[in-house]
């Protein structure tokens, strides 16, 4: 399980969430473990049963009118009851302070108390997508991913099947490379996004000639930082068994990091154009995505004549009245 | 070359499913394979001729195979007729 440490969140973070520390700064040793956070009103009213401790806590306006409406000893009570819960640490928005007791109680128990300007819901949001993103669960996947037409396509297949060849034919044709031979995806917000695992720039390996620079070569138009990934088309050698797709009914999917993406199983052969086939993997998506589906359409329009023409059978041709 | 008459018993006709059987079945073998109907000619290794027959339940089709295994061909292809592509 990843982790972040409530040192390194403070520091990297700061000026991001505008935040400053309350407590003494040996309070910053606990570790986040979790993307979630939790606004604890109800366990500082008294019900502890299902207190998420392990999430980073939100104290806002109302929690903190609570706490400052209750009683010396009762609030010591709840505070020193809360803080003996493995919790993270507490975040207070609209840069309000909290109670003496608070503070000096969790300086005791070493839990950091940090205070953002921002106003609750605005940190909130922005706290969960930052943590949403640090902790998404990650897979790096031997293949290239392009931009084509807006639809990012992951080309997999084993090496030497002719991913880059491909996705040079596609930069040559105006598509967009956001990265060769190592994808690093990352399952966030719903979506499959697709990087590079480096950070070296937009290099590829082309057999017979090397490395060769695919931003100085063809410009910054040809390629492009992260991209979600829509369709996965894995390339392979023409096999006279295999089961290909005829007619696009069905399809077939793969599972990346629990996410159903579609596969399309495409046969290499020479002298066959790749890259107008993958632009055509493109065009399909997009126009399924609106909503239209030639496969389906044919077979409905195929469907209707054979009843139609049974139909006309049974009436007349048959009829040996 | 054979030659050989079959009729479409499936209720619902040579829609795209069976289509697809008989053209994977026809892919199989080396020999030429034709589908006749209400004379048009098609080859029975395309999925796109195959459907564009529209052979409706009861309709009567004319099978040519051509080549070395054109026996066995033919076989598999009146087989796949008689068990209705495993339907109604």
């Amino acid at each position: 399980m990843k982790e972040l440490s409530v040192k390194d969140f403070y520091h990297s973070k700061k000026k991001d969430f505008s935040l400053s520390l309350i407590t003494n700064p040996k309070t910053l040793e606990n570790k986040i473990t979790s993307p979630y956070l939790n606004k604890p009103g109800l366990a500082f009213a008294g019900y502890l049963d299902r207190f998420s401790y392990r999430r980073i806590q939100i104290l806002g306006e109302t929690e903190i009118n609570f706490l400052n409406s209750m009683k010396p000893d009762e609030l010591y009570d709840r505070t020193s009851e809360i803080f003996h819960y493995d919790i993270p640490c507490i975040i207070i928005s609209k840069g309000l302070s909290v109670p003496q007791q608070m503070e000096y109680l969790a300086d005791e128990m070493n839990i950091a108390i940090l205070s953002s300007h921002m106003i609750t819901d605005k940190l909130f949001h922005s706290l969960r997508k930052y943590l949403g993103a640090y902790f998404a669960p990650t897979k790096t996947i031997h293949g290239t991913l392009v931009d084509v037409f807006g639809v990012g396509i992951l080309l997999t297949g084993k090496s030497g099947i002719g991913k880059s060849e491909c996705a040079l034919e596609l930069v040559e044709r105006g598509h967009r490379l956001i990265t060769d031979d190592v994808v690093k995806i990352v399952f966030n917000d719903d979506v499959l996004i697709g990087s590079s695992a480096n950070d070296f720039g937009n290099y590829m390996e082309i057999r017979g000639i090397g490395i060769i620079d695919i931003e100085k070569m063809f410009g910054i138009q040809a390629v492009r930082i992260q991209k979600r990934v829509d369709v996965q088309v894995e390339l392979m050698p023409w096999q006279d068994n295999m089961d290909y797709d005829r007619i696009g009914l069905e399809g077939n999917f793969n599972e990346i990091l629990e996410v159903k993406l579609p596969v399309i199983y495409l046969p290499v052969s020479p002298g066959k154009n790749m890259s107008i086939i993958i632009e055509v993997v493109a065009m399909n998506h997009i126009l399924k995505t609106y909503g239209y589906h030639a496969a389906k359409e044919f077979t409905k329009k195929l469907n209707e004549s054979l009843q139609k023409k049974a139909q006309h059978r049974s009436m007349i041709v048959d009829d040996k009245e | 070359m054979i030659r050989r008459k079959v009729k479409v018993v499936n209720k619902l006709g040579m829609h795209a499913r069976p289509a697809t059987m008989i053209v994977k079945t026809a892919m199989k073998y080396r020999s030429k394979f034709i589908i006749k109907k209400d004379g048009a000619e098609i080859n029975g290794k395309s999925i796109m001729g195959v459907m564009t027959l529209a052979a409706e339940y009861g309709s009567e089709l004319e099978l040519i195979a051509d080549g070395v295994d054109e026996e066995y061909l033919m076989n598999d292809i009146v087989e796949l007729f008689a068990s209705k592509f495993g339907e109604e």
